[in-house]
């Protein structure tokens, strides 16, 4: 289920950013510098603010040295290198007289009142008419933000609370208030989503908003129910990560990462503000103590030597290390802690929590608690259950949100355990158990329950956004296998949906795009869309289908396969009518060549774009290749000669080189200058459509590319190249067969720089260098190795 | 007919890819070099014959017989010709001979000779290497990679890793404590006036070379702190006729006495220099005794000390402004460089014959033998 939390009303025709081009950020420290990196990522202009040391000649200096580390950073803030450009240090004595010009003034101090209204009063005289100002303050309310300031300013004043890290974490939680400006809340959040790339999530002006106030709960009542049931940390998290449709993280390994520093400081917060009768009272300072002889011992997390979990590197081994909750002592961490009933999570969240073990009792005690806390926040947080869902799972990272999971138990079963458990049911439970359940379908829409009891559709908007609108609007697919279906996305458009495991590619995805190639060719027809919803395009072949065929000596299966990629390849590239991909997550190997293939590309700005088939012991063969040397040429990524493309698609294709963004494949050339970036995941789709009806006009298929390759010649030079690297250790042997495998294919094999050579040429080279490899036993070890460790094997 | 040196300037010198002048162009550079040699030798630029200019990869920015194309961007006479010649890192020395011979047969009285190399902008083995495949395959040391070849030498003459670290720190040390101003013509650049090197670590140490992971072998002992980092950079000198000097009333730095090439195996060819410098000796009838000053370019530690060695060197004599490891080895300039280095040493210190000597990629080598002119 995709629900996008509800979006600003587009009846109103707005600017795509919102009128917002240049930025200011108040404030240079982790969030600060993450939001002034992720608006460089979007394009703006930012001016990033920070104090002048004592006595420093560069005044500057804390500004500037934060724009240094955004380039060094891991993960990487920063989309492009050259992001960095479009950020400006200042500081907050010399430099305010800057501010005239902003369109958003974003203040990201430390979280005390006292300084942020200084910083508010200090700005004001210079602020435009105009401007948008912010509070990134993820604890204080908004009314006590506002508490003196002119009723002008307060009219501008919203709270922006983003997640860290701000690129790659896609929740914003904003607060408006009364007074706020009527359009205000309206241009930020458009520029927000349409630029930034975030789902904008309307908040009221409570504590902690929406997603730390459930996900403070949550861990606060993890913590407590790991203490009462004499858990381990391992325990614990190996059974409320995965399980229960949480990030492998659970919670201790989640206070490691967000800091073990800051939680006693945001407990407080919660605590200090809520409402006497808050659940969270009953809780909180559950393992205070804990927590604070960590942070006295400087285990502050990741960031630290460790927090619960730590990483022992004395002995020159990695041993992961977990802290005992009783006596502070760090032992290996148990890898096997989970209970039986862990695996029963994949039957569902029922079957879990009845199953006979204390793992069971222990994740029923939290949920239900956390369930009912839930539904009581309602509508004090947000009257929206969709928007406090999609909060958890965009913020959170839970697969599903509070009232999608209680849907997915049963209202009925839960709220009578809830009963025998002695917890007080909230009303908005009660009434939805009675309705049976928070949300509903109507005529291919979804509903959700409102507080009052009226079922309210949830908007996605006129436009097709994911597959998933068109599967509940239609009844049935044009066609369909286990692997692969087609849709009619309207307006002409043929929507190819990719829906085996992982979307791996198999002869079932290739039958599918062939037809759709076929229905093509067919009038009503005006292209072909290849996009599905999953967090990834599609990772490459389905290797297990490989290994098998491999394992069993039925080479002419495995070739077939190799052909009938390379045919449904070329028939996408050579269709009638243009076909554009719609790129999100990786993208890599086979999923890689759809998009060397494809006519355009829309990519979600997190796309991980690469050519990872020598990490599986292969070369790319489905035009990989043949698309890379012309490509790299074609986007003028390299010069002249016949050694500048087989050179560079050498290091892309034999270092397995994988984008770190859509912006970086574009350096790359796995995408072309013109395709296109959206930084909304939700818009990727429709806005991949819209590239599709553009190219759609006018269309003709693409010249067949000629190659003028090195031949002999440049396999000596790549071979040289080669050999230097094993010789100083960056090569393994099997390295030196499948990337002198891969050296062949690009110089052109037995060919000289003037003859000219076609792209059946190349694809022949690609089909005898996965022959040869497919019958090597390295090349075998490391499929096997992929498939069973998810990693590759350095044989 | 003797060959005489009137006068040195260059580039500074400064790492390819990150350093100062590697947004620019190495025609730039090096015209801007032979006008202020020009300018400082003070001679009347209608007597130039010819610039030779030593290159190790000329194509791109390099191409275009980039000595003719420096006669223009020098604003020289149109009557002032230009050649470029190769013989990899030895190039400019080998331009500094050709003046050399040139003035011996009477073909001319003045000459513009040295090289240039921008290793950030044209990559080493250039952009389209291809090798005769047949030649790779029979005798694939031809196209040995030069770490390589220091990992050789360091095996053959047992030099260790600490040693090679020792020599680089020292040739940091004296390289700092140098002062090259004098022959230093500062670029512009895009950025701003660059007037100083860029390779040199004055705080180089022993300690931080030991942490530095071999960089062309797993099990080797040469690393990036014991290899001349990559650098762009040119330099020059002006080569007359001894007596078309005096008449000119140049400045004589010092004449040339005798020079040699040699070849040896190619997977060795840091030894390069010991049999060029004992040709180039008893081609001047001296003894390596007589010699007072030693430049030998330090294309790496394990190569330099593995000619020490062979050579019986004094080692007090060689580089005593430092070497490559320190300033940086801009494969065509270094040749100008060492050249004229000896030459101004010369002139200036109580001091009567010098060597200027380097190894060649390929397995090659070439020395020069100067002589102060009383």
């Amino acid at each position: 289920m995709t629900l996008a939390v509800q979006s600003p009303q587009k009846s109103v025709k707005m600017q795509h950013n919102g009128g917002i081009n240049k930025v200011a950020v108040i404030g240079s420290g982790i969030m600060g510098a993450g939001i002034a990196a992720h608006c460089a990522n979007a394009g703006c202009d930012v001016l990033l603010y920070d104090i002048v040391p004592n006595g420093a000649e560069d005044r500057s200096m804390i500004a500037r040295d934060a724009i240094g580390r955004m380039k060094k950073s891991n993960p990487e803030v920063l989309m492009h290198p050259s992001n960095s450009q479009r950020i400006h240090p200042v500081n907050l004595e010399d430099d305010l007289a800057l501010l005239g010009d902003r369109d958003w003034v974003i203040e990201v101090v430390v979280e005390r009142l006292d300084i942020k209204h200084t910083i508010y009063s200090n700005i004001e005289e210079y602020l435009s008419e105009n401007v948008i100002l912010s509070s990134n303050t993820s604890t204080i309310p908004r009314s006590s933000l506002v508490d003196g300031m002119s009723p002008s300013l307060a009219s501008k004043f919203l709270i922006t609370h983003f997640f860290n890290p701000p690129r790659y974490l896609p929740l914003l939680e904003i607060v408006a208030g009364e007074e706020v400006v009527e359009d205000l809340y309206h241009r930020m959040s458009i520029f927000a989503s349409e630029r930034l790339g975030k789902r904008v999530t309307l908040c009221n002006d409570t504590p902690g908003f929406i997603g730390n106030r459930l996900g403070i709960y949550f861990v606060q009542r993890a913590i407590a129910a790991t203490l009462d049931h004499g858990f381990t940390v391992e325990q614990a998290d190996a059974m409320l990560g995965r399980p229960i449709g949480l990030p492998k993280t659970g919670v201790f390994a989640l206070m490691d990462l967000v800091g073990i520093d800051i939680i006693p400081a945001v407990v407080q917060s919660m605590v200090d503000n809520l409402p006497p009768e808050d659940a969270l009272h009953e809780i909180a300072g559950k393992g205070e103590d804990i927590i604070e002889k960590m942070i006295s011992e400087g285990y502050t997390g990741r960031k630290g030597k460790g927090g619960f979990f730590r990483l022992n590197t004395e002995g020159g081994t990695r041993i992961k290390e977990a802290r005992s909750l009783v006596d502070g002592t760090y032992d290996t961490a148990n890898r096997r802690a989970a209970f039986t009933s862990a695996k029963i999570g994949r039957q569902g969240l029922k079957r879990l929590m009845t199953h006979p073990d204390e793992g069971a009792a222990f994740v029923k005690e939290i949920l239900l608690d956390t369930f009912a806390y839930a539904a009581s926040l309602v509508p004090e947080v947000s009257e929206d259950i969709a928007a406090i869902d999609g909060a958890m799972r965009v913020g959170y990272n839970w697969k599903k949100g509070p009232f999608e999971m209680m849907d997915s138990i049963g209202l009925e079963w839960l709220v009578g355990e809830m009963v025998s458990a002695g917890i007080e049911i909230p009303s908005f439970l009660a009434l939805a158990a009675e309705r049976g359940s928070f949300y509903g379908q109507e005529g291919g829409e979804i509903t959700r329950l409102d507080f009052s009891g009226e079922l309210i559709e949830i908007l996605t908007g006129a436009e097709v956004t994911t597959v998933a609108d068109i599967k509940r609007r239609r009844v049935k697919p044009i066609r369909k296998n286990a692997s692969a279906s087609i849709w009619d996305a309207n307006d002409g458009v043929l929507l190819v949906e990719f829906h085996s495991k992982m979307n791996a590619l198999d002869p079932l995805i290739m039958e599918i795009l062939l037809a759709a190639v076929d229905l093509s060719e067919d009038d009503e027809w005006k292209g072909i869309l290849i996009a599905n919803d999953s967090a990834n395009f599609c990772a490459g072949a389905n290797l297990g289908l490989a290994l098998f065929a491999a394992n069993l000596g039925a080479w002419s299966t495995l070739e077939d396969f190799i052909a009938l990629g390379q045919d449904t390849y070329q028939a996408l590239k050579y269709a009638e009518v243009p076909v554009v991909s719609a790129a999100s997550g990786m993208c890599l190997g086979g999923g890689c060549e759809i998009l060397l293939h494809s006519d355009g590309v829309v990519a979600h700005s997190e796309s991980y774009i690469g050519l990872v088939e020598a990490g599986v012991g292969i070369v790319p063969a489905w035009g990989g290749c043949k698309e890379m040397l012309a490509r790299l040429t074609d986007e003028k990524l390299v010069g002249l000669g016949p050694m500048a493309a087989p050179m560079q698609a050498f290091e892309n294709i034999g270092m397995a080189k994988v984008a770190k963004s859509a912006h970086q494949a574009k350096d790359l050339g796995y995408l072309r200058k013109r395709d296109r970036i959206t930084m909304n995941r939700d818009r990727v789709m429709s806005d991949a459509k819209s590239f599709l009806l553009e190219l759609a006009q006018d269309y003709s298929p693409p010249s067949p590319n000629v190659y003028h390759l090195p031949g002999p010649s440049g396999l000596a030079a790549l071979k040289m190249a080669l050999n230097d690297l094993a010789i100083a250790g960056h090569a393994t042997p099997h390295d030196l067969t499948v990337v002198g495998e891969l050296a062949k294919v690009l110089t052109g094999g037995e060919c000289d720089h003037t003859d000219e050579l076609s792209e059946e040429d190349i694809l022949a080279l690609e089909r005898k260098a996965i022959a040869s490899l497919a019958r090597n036993e390295l090349t075998l070890a490391r499929m096997e190795h992929m498939l069973a460790k998810g990693k590759p094997l350095r044989n | 007919m003797t060959a005489v040196i009137c006068g040195f300037s260059r580039s500074p010198f400064t790492p390819a890819k990150k350093g100062a002048l590697s947004g620019s162009r190495p025609d730039d550079i090096a015209a801007e070099v032979i006008k202020g040699l020009i300018d400082k030798t003070g001679l009347d630029a209608n007597l130039i014959e010819d610039i030779i200019l030593g290159c190790a990869f000329p194509e791109a920015e390099q191409g275009f017989n980039l000595a003719r194309m420096l006669s223009f961007l020098s604003d020289l006479p149109h009557s002032v010709a230009g050649v470029t010649i190769n013989r990899f890192c030895g190039s400019s020395m080998q331009a500094i001979h050709d003046a050399a011979g040139r003035i011996a047969m009477g073909a001319g009285d003045a000459f513009i000779a040295g090289g240039v190399e921008s290793m950030t902008r044209i990559p080493m083995s250039g952009f389209n290497p291809m090798p005769n495949p047949r030649l790779a395959t029979e005798m694939p040391e031809a196209y040995t990679n030069m770490g390589l070849t220091a990992e050789n030498l360091a095996a053959i003459y047992e030099i260790e890793r600490g040693t090679q670290e020792n020599f680089a720190v020292e040739s940091h040390r004296r390289a700092a404590n140098a002062d090259f101003s004098d022959v230093i013509i500062p670029i512009t650049t895009n950025s701003g006036e660059v007037s100083t090197d860029g390779c040199i670590r004055s705080d180089s140490n022993s300690n931080s070379l030991a942490r530095l992971k071999p960089a062309f072998k797993s099990d080797g002992s040469v690393t990036a702190g014991t290899s001349s980092p990559l650098t762009d950079g040119a330099a020059f000198v002006l080569v007359c006729d001894k007596e078309f000097a005096i008449a000119q009333g140049l400045d004589i730095l010092a004449s040339i006495e005798s020079t040699a090439v040699s070849g040896c195996s190619p997977e060795i060819m840091g030894i390069g220099p010991v049999s060029a410098t004992q040709k180039a000796l008893m081609r001047a009838g001296l003894s390596l005794e007589e010699i007072d000053v030693i430049e030998l370019n330090e294309a790496f530690a394990a190569q330099s000390l593995a000619v020490i060695e062979e050579l019986g060197l004094d080692a007090s004599k060689v580089n005593i402004d430092g070497g490559a490891l320190a300033l940086g080895h801009p494969l065509g300039a270094s040749g100008a460089r060492i050249v004229g280095r000896a030459a101004t040493i010369l002139a200036k210190k109580d001091a009567k014959i010098a060597l200027a000597t380097m190894c060649i990629g390929g397995g090659q080598g070439i020395a020069t033998i100067l002589r102060k002119v009383e």
